[in-house]
């Protein structure tokens, strides 16, 4: 066991020799962590930009939408031509620009129904829809508070009240309204955790942990070369302290990149609660070992560098596609069982439990167990493949 | 009778049909120097790998130090001491580093491990340039410190194949003086080489070999005996008469 621990130790020394590959490492989870937080973290408010073409220029009704959006924190107004609309529109420059017709105060003061007319490319975009349905909602304030006055108007106007009179009081009251809505929203907020944080950070971690794969999957033919390997496999180190030695060198180095990510997700995000932090590290790093067993399978079946990178590469693409770490799987569908072939999906459950699910490491028997028996048939199986691969023993 | 401390008995080994080594049997005294003289092909480097049980054998046993290779290999490592011919070194890190690493491995704590490292260290005229990584010395100096880790756990059989290719005169002589040194405090060492005069001045018996068999075995007064006055042929003479002129690859 001594010997494991040395040849693990050597291999992370040799690993931090290497300043620029040491920085590369440790710089990368903590750049993808500032992008996630540049996504996500910064702004919890939504803010968008409306494009509007306004074909109803000086009509009274165009400009107060225009005001009333623009007076919208979440929204800017941007005005632009119908055919500058277009050529973006064709381009994909935007998603979706919102026309105002000619015909819009004038049908608006004669009670005709008028509309607005969204041209978008797909659906729009989940930000065209939110836009859309701000625009909307403003527009129906406007026509709802037009309707109330020609009823009132309607209601009153053979008194002895004049229009102008009716007018300024419907508006009064309904900029009253405005004002102190009389159903009000409030916020409070508990914790800064936005959704998209939770939804995301397992299948980062567990990407991280899969270049364990790439990394464990080189160290046996690199040692090949150097000539190391032959040396060491005539010394008193047996073959097992050897993979021992390779399976902890693969965790630590692994491992080390993930608690970087992790530390500074609870720090910002306060994702974690401190039970579940040490609970996602104990997931962090049995995977993190299914990680590295599975690089040792490689490592024993690979003949050349370019062959171990490939075959990591391919095994951890193929491992982050088919787990639905990015993508939604449906159940039960085909996609659902193939995915139970990857470990991220393991991995991916379990940090979704515990992160966004608030679970415990009592509901992760599954996760855990397959994960653990990867790392068991991936050490029998590589320790099997030296044996059989020619210079094994 | 002297002692003998290894014995090969008809090693075979092939590499996709080429018979590396054909039939190769001897036995090598404890304390001796004991040469392997051969052309690049002839086999050496196959020979050494199936004696120092990183290559098994298709056919033969060994037995070193009383103990048969096939059933005993964990036994054999704890004896020998291995310089391959090609550099097998962590080039990222420094030479006591390696020397103290591969002593670990021989099975030494880590203060005996530091200690011997830094009198190897010494022996191969390294004692400066303990912290100084490989990738930054020299071809000689690698070949040096090659040498002064496979000394790590004080083997009592070391194997050196082709020490002293390619490198200066100085670290050449070092390593010879190295080598002596070593045979003086007791060691048995096999050498390969396909340098005539340093087998000639080194080994105290020599196995020419030849297309992966061994053609003629002695002290190097008695092979050149076989062919004139010693002090007038030289082991060239005797090993181009034995195998010929024809080219190797
Ligand atoms: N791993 C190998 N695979 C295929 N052929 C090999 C291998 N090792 C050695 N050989 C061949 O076996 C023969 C003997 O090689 P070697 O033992 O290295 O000779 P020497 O050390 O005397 O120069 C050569 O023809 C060489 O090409
Ligand atoms: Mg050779």
């Amino acid at each position: 066991m001594v010997r494991a621990l040395q040849i693990a130790l050597l291999q992370v020394r040799i690993y931090l020799q290497d300043k620029g590959d040491l920085a590369f490492s440790l710089l990368l989870p903590i750049v993808t962590f500032a992008l996630i937080y540049g996504a996500f973290g910064g702004q919890t408010q939504f803010h968008a930009t409306a494009h509007i073409v306004n074909e109803d220029s000086g009509g009274t009704y165009s400009k107060i939408l225009l005001e009333q959006l623009d007076a919208l924190d979440e929204l800017d107004v941007e005005l632009l031509s119908l055919t500058e609309a277009d050529r973006k529109l064709e381009r994909a420059d935007l998603l979706m620009v919102i026309v105002i017709p000619e015909d819009f105060s004038d049908g608006l003061v004669s009670g005709e129904q008028v509309q607005l007319l969204f041209k978008q490319r797909g659906n729009a975009g989940q930000e065209g829809q939110i836009v859309r349905a701000l625009v909307q909602s403003v527009a129906d304030d406007i026509s709802l508070g037009l309707q109330v006055q020609e009823q009132v108007i309607a209601a009153l106007v053979d008194g002895n009240t004049t229009i102008h009179q009716i007018e300024t009081t419907v508006e009064r009251l309904l900029d009253e309204e405005r004002e102190n809505p009389t159903v009000a929203v409030a916020e409070e907020a508990i914790g800064s955790s936005p959704d998209a944080v939770n939804q995301f950070l397992p299948g980062i971690i567990t990407m991280y942990v899969l270049f364990a794969i790439m990394l464990t999957a080189r160290t046996l033919v690199e040692e090949r070369q150097l000539g190391t390997l032959e040396r060491l496999l005539t010394t008193r180190l047996s073959v097992g302290q050897l993979f021992a030695g390779k399976f902890l060198a693969g965790i630590s180095r692994g491992f080390i990149q993930t608690v970087i990510l992790m530390v500074l997700s609870y720090a910002v995000f306060q994702i974690f609660t401190p039970l579940s932090f040490v609970s996602a590290l104990l997931v962090a790093l049995v995977f993190t070992g299914a990680a590295s067993a599975l690089g040792l399978v490689l490592a024993s079946a690979v003949r050349t560098p370019d062959q171990a990178t490939w075959a990591g590469v391919f095994i951890t693409m193929a491992m982050v596609m088919i787990s639905g770490t990015f993508f939604p799987i449906e159940e039960g569908s085909v996609m659902e069982i193939l995915s139970r072939i990857s470990i991220n999906t393991y991995a991916n459950d379990a940090f979704t439990t515990l992160i966004a699910e608030g679970g415990s490491m009592a509901d992760l028997g599954l996760e855990m167990g397959v994960l653990a028996g990867v790392i068991v048939i991936g050490l029998l199986l590589s320790r099997y493949l030296f044996k059989a691969m020619p210079g094994g023993r | 009778m002297p002692e003998e401390y290894l014995v090969a008995q008809d090693l075979h080994k092939s590499f996709n049909e080429h018979k590396a080594v054909n039939g190769v049997s001897f036995a090598i005294h404890k304390g001796e120097i004991f040469g392997l003289l051969g052309p690049n092909g002839a086999g050496k480097t196959t020979t050494i790998r199936m004696l120092s049980t990183v290559l098994e054998p298709d056919q033969g046993d060994v037995t070193i130090g009383g103990h048969s290779m096939k059933r005993e290999a964990d036994a054999v490592r704890n004896l020998i001491g291995v310089c391959p011919q090609e550099l097998a070194l962590y080039v990222e890190l420094g030479a006591l580093d390696n020397l103290v690493f591969f002593g670990r491995m021989a099975g030494l704590s880590s203060q005996e491990a530091k200690e011997q490292a830094k009198t190897h260290l010494a022996l191969v005229g390294l004692e400066e340039r303990g912290k100084g990584r490989i990738d930054k010395f020299s071809g000689g100096m690698k070949r040096r410190v090659n040498l002064a880790v496979a000394l790590m756990g004080h083997p009592e059989l070391l194997f050196l194949d082709e020490p002293t290719v390619g490198i200066d005169p100085q670290s050449r002589n070092n390593i010879y003086e190295t080598i002596e040194g070593l045979r003086d405090k007791g060691m048995t060492i096999l050498y390969t080489t396909h340098y005539m005069e340093e087998a000639d001045r080194l080994c105290d018996r020599i196995a020419i070999m030849d297309g992966g068999q061994i053609i003629a075995l002695d002290t190097p007064h008695e092979l050149k005996a076989q062919i004139g006055p010693p002090e007038q042929v030289t082991l060239e003479d005797v090993f181009l008469k034995l195998t010929g002129r024809s080219l190797r690859d």
